[in-house]
């Protein structure tokens, strides 16, 4: 569409709708820019304390929940679709098929984030949360030649992470090649990663939702401000994107099974009681 | 007169006929500008304007700076004795944070891009506004917003843990309000990243017809490559000030090696942006001497595609040497090497500006206004910080010379011989433009003069005490030590005399100052060719661009400015050659 042939209401400070939507298009990617660098600087500390700490980060993301993830990403990826879908119903001026695809896009980032509230209730019962905190614990050591009972002190996500990694994946017997204070390090990237990207999302959703009231008012009714639409979802689809990399940086990178996948995800929404 | 402009086609950026203007010599009864076309309170606090958003960031980043310098003093008072003349072991710490975090979050970065950036940079591509006006407001309450968080870290107790926030300093030793000066930080860094990508897009996208990239104002080039450098930063220290802040909450060991993280790595993550923040810091000043030079010495600018290139080159350069602060912080050998190489090519851009500066210099009519001496400081200053600063980059040398008093000066004579002086250079060139009044030409002069010796004699002493061993961050140091800091800190009052001195004499001018008019230094950008101050919408009509930004040459040899909206009122007032003449007449005519 050549520049000067847009119609549309131009702000005070530009020539015409051509040269406003390039700079709104524009100033998006920009952002975007900004963005990547915003997350890059976390993904590459992680990827420091990956690549000196692998066994520790391995066990870190076994003790994860991947159904949860797995579903996760599956509804990602369908927002997308569904905001890339809101586009083109602004571009033809479907006002209703835009109306509905937003709405979409919001119910399924809304479930997303749902599942993912669920998971940190789940990580924070079992009681994998970073800290200083310690519990008492009976423990046998040697003492002049007897084996005596004494109590210790232990940080309690030592005895949480203990827990979770015998019941999800070594079959009750007990897994020792970590260290958990560095254990402790990946669970601090897991929450700071995920938690950034959780706040990406729930500022998308209330840009989205205000687009909803938009198109509602009628503010969409002019074709050309589709591109409104098309920079929401380059955010949009930035955050699908961290998340595509969170996903195998964290969920991935210990050993999961599908069947284990699903079991979780099921025990989750309560649908399975877990038989261990 | 088409013979005359289309002769010198050997210039890079050829004058093309001047479009027939609509003279008119009518004086507008009551001119209408942006100041006084609405009033109250309101009307500044919700402005999108970019010229009112530009005045607050003046105001605000002066008392910063005020604020900063009362830190400053009260540092170099303590200096006198050796024992330390009226502070505290903590408080000095806190003296020397507290100046560090306020002039470099709350004056270096935002001045320039903040000021002169939103003033002029829509101003010089001929534009009506910023491309994201909205933005440009929400960016400055954004940085108020950081500025209080730093504010009240200072009210709670201060912090000391210096500027850099090294752990375990700022994490495990640190009880005083890191986690406030954190948030400073972070959030300031937003506001940084919104200017700047305000001012890409506007450049990008906000240019009038005929304004090409190789006809953009040199100040532009240099406000761009600033942005870039912001954009690509700033988040990078932003995400590191979270996982400090991360660390200091739950207890976890991202940068604790007894918990198995390691305090090197917030060095790499902090330098990443921290080194290129010093570009930012100075690429802006680098600007504005473009500028100021050409117009003050009468001459294009020599190498315009070498100093528009030189800027971009600081920009992604910058961005390859920050492990040059980490020499001796246990980083490996041949990264260090390759560092050292790479901050020697950093010099290469600043050196290209440098002699370029001073071929524009060479056979120019020179006149020494204020923003010219201010100018003709930053070149000689900047160029003592440019050279000390290869004596820090190589690695022999910086075994000796590292964390001395030799950094202190080093880094000052950048910072406040260059960016300081730059700054006021840009002050005072524009302040005709930004309220119409011309301030006093004699006081100017003298606090020009002012500074420039208590600057130097301020930090001159410390390059020796540096090189004699003197450690930076101590309170304490040998006697006889003594003389070469009671000459620094007597020096410092009287730079501190220097900065009080334009409020007087500026603020003077905005009561009692004669009107400037609208081109007082006959200067050729396109943000002179409209009234002063300049209206709400910059320009009565959309400006058309036929040349390169420092004509002087043709300007100066037709005895006339080429304006483009034809009004000359201004000028005819001015010069008693072109009374009564119109420009077509004034070219005949001579």
């Amino acid at each position: 569409m050549a520049a000067s042939t847009v119609e549309g209401p131009v702000a005070h400070h530009f020539n015409n709708m051509g040269q406003q939507l390039a700079t709104v298009r524009f100033g998006m990617w920009l952002f975007l820019v900004t963005e990547v660098l915003f997350f890059g600087g976390v993904f590459c500390a992680y990827t420091a304390y990956r690549i000196w700490y692998p066994k520790d980060f391995e066990a870190g993301s076994a003790a994860l929940n991947v159904g949860i993830a797995s579903v996760n990403t599956f509804l990602l990826l369908a927002s997308s679709l569904t905001i890339t879908l809101a586009i083109r119903a602004a571009y033809v001026g479907n006002q209703g098929g835009l109306m509905r695809n937003l709405l979409l896009t919001i119910v399924l980032g809304s479930a997303f984030l749902g599942l993912k509230a669920r998971e940190y209730y789940l990580d924070y019962e079992e009681g994998l949360m970073p800290g200083t905190a310690k519990v008492m614990q009976k423990q046998k050591v040697e003492q002049n030649g007897k084996e005596v009972e004494i109590e210790v002190a232990v940080p309690k996500f030592d005895i949480a992470l203990e827990e979770v990694l015998k019941r999800e994946h070594f079959k009750g017997e007990a897994h020792k090649d970590y260290d958990p204070s560095r254990v402790m390090l990946f669970f601090m990237f897991y929450y700071s990663m995920t938690g950034l990207h959780v706040l990406h999302m729930i500022i998308g959703i209330g840009l989205l939702t205000w687009q909803l009231i938009l198109a509602r008012s009628g503010f969409f009714a002019h074709k050309s401000r589709y591109v409104y639409i098309e920079v929401m979802s380059l955010y949009w689809h930035f955050v699908d994107m961290v998340w595509m990399f969170l996903l195998p940086l964290l969920y991935l990178c210990g050993p999961h099974t599908s069947s284990q996948a699903i079991e979780q995800f099921k025990m989750a929404i309560g649908l399975s009681h877990g038989g261990h | 007169m088409a013979d005359i402009l289309l002769e010198p086609a050997r210039l890079d950026y050829t004058p093309q006929m001047l479009p027939e203007p609509e003279v008119s010599f009518e004086k507008h009864p009551e001119h209408k500008h942006y100041l006084n076309h609405e009033y109250g309170l309101l009307s500044w606090l919700l402005t999108v304007d970019h010229k009112r958003i530009g005045l607050m960031y003046l105001v605000s980043v002066s008392i910063f700076f005020m604020f900063g310098g009362i830190a400053a003093g009260l540092v170099r008072t303590n200096l006198i004795t050796p024992t330390g003349a009226i502070l505290e072991l903590d408080q000095y710490n806190k003296a020397f944070t507290a100046h560090g975090t306020i002039m470099l979050f709350l004056f270096l970065i935002p001045v320039i891009p903040g000021v002169l950036g939103n003033f002029l940079v829509p101003m010089m591509i001929g534009a009506k506004d910023m491309a994201f006006p909205k933005l440009n407001l929400a960016s400055y309450y954004v940085w108020a917003a950081g500025a209080l968080f730093f504010v009240w870290q200072l009210i709670v107790g201060g912090l000391d843990t210096g500027w850099t926030l090294y752990p375990p300093y700022s994490s495990k030793y640190s009880h005083t309000s890191v986690m406030y000066a954190g948030l400073g930080i972070f959030i300031t860094g937003f506001s940084s990243i919104l200017t700047a990508l305000n001012i890409i897009a506007t450049v990008h996208k906000m240019r009038c017809p005929g304004m090409t990239w190789g006809r953009l104002p040199l100040f532009v080039w240099a406000m761009y490559a600033t942005s870039v450098i912001q954009l690509l930063g700033t988040p990078v220290i932003a995400v590191t000030v979270v996982m400090l802040a991360v660390e200091r909450m739950v207890g976890v060991g991202i940068f604790d090696p007894n918990l198995g993280g390691d305090p090197i790595l917030f060095q790499h993550m902090f330098w990443f942006y921290s080194h290129p923040a010093v570009y930012i810091m100075i690429l802006p000043g680098m600007g504005v001497i473009n500028e100021v030079l050409t117009c003050f010495a009468r001459k294009n600018i020599f190498g315009y595609k070498a100093v528009a290139w030189s800027s971009v080159g600081i920009a992604v350069v910058g961005f390859l040497v920050w492990g040059h602060h980490m020499f001796l912080a246990g980083q490996g050998y041949y990264l260090a090497m390759v560092f050292a190489l790479l901050t020697m090519l950093v010099a290469v851009p600043s050196a290209i500006k440098v002699f370029n500066w001073t071929a524009t210099l060479y056979g120019g009519s020179i006149t020494f206004q204020a923003p010219m001496l201010f100018a003709l400081g930053f070149i000689i200053l900047f160029t003592i910080g440019g050279v000390t600063g290869l004596f820090l980059g190589t690695l022999g040398t910086d075994i000796h010379l590292h964390d001395t008093y030799f950094v202190i000066a080093h880094f000052h004579y950048t910072m406040v011989g260059g960016m300081m002086f730059a700054w006021q250079a840009g002050l005072h060139f524009w302040w005709p433009k930004m309220t119409g009044k011309m301030y006093s030409d004699f006081w100017s002069r003298l606090a020009a003069i002012v500074m420039l010796v208590g600057f130097a004699l301020t930090f001159l002493p410390q390059f020796a005490v540096g090189y004699l061993g003197m450690p930076r961050r101590y309170p304490n140091y040998p006697p006889e030590f003594q003389i070469y800091n009671v000459l620094s800190t007597a020096a410092a009052y009287v730079q501190g005399i220097g900065y009080l001195m334009p409020i007087f004499y500026l603020g003077y001018s905005l009561f009692a100052g004669k009107a400037a008019g609208n081109n007082p230094f006959k200067a050729t950008g396109l943000e002179w060719q409209t009234s002063s101050p300049p209206s709400p919408h910059n320009f009565e009509t959309t400006p058309q661009v036929y040349f390169g930004p420092y004509e002087y040459a043709v300007a100066d040899g037709l005895k006339i400015i080429p304006l483009n909206d034809g009004k000359i009122h201004d000028i005819v007032h001015e010069d008693p050659d072109l009374v009564g003449t119109t420009p077509k007449e004034a070219t005949h005519g001579s």
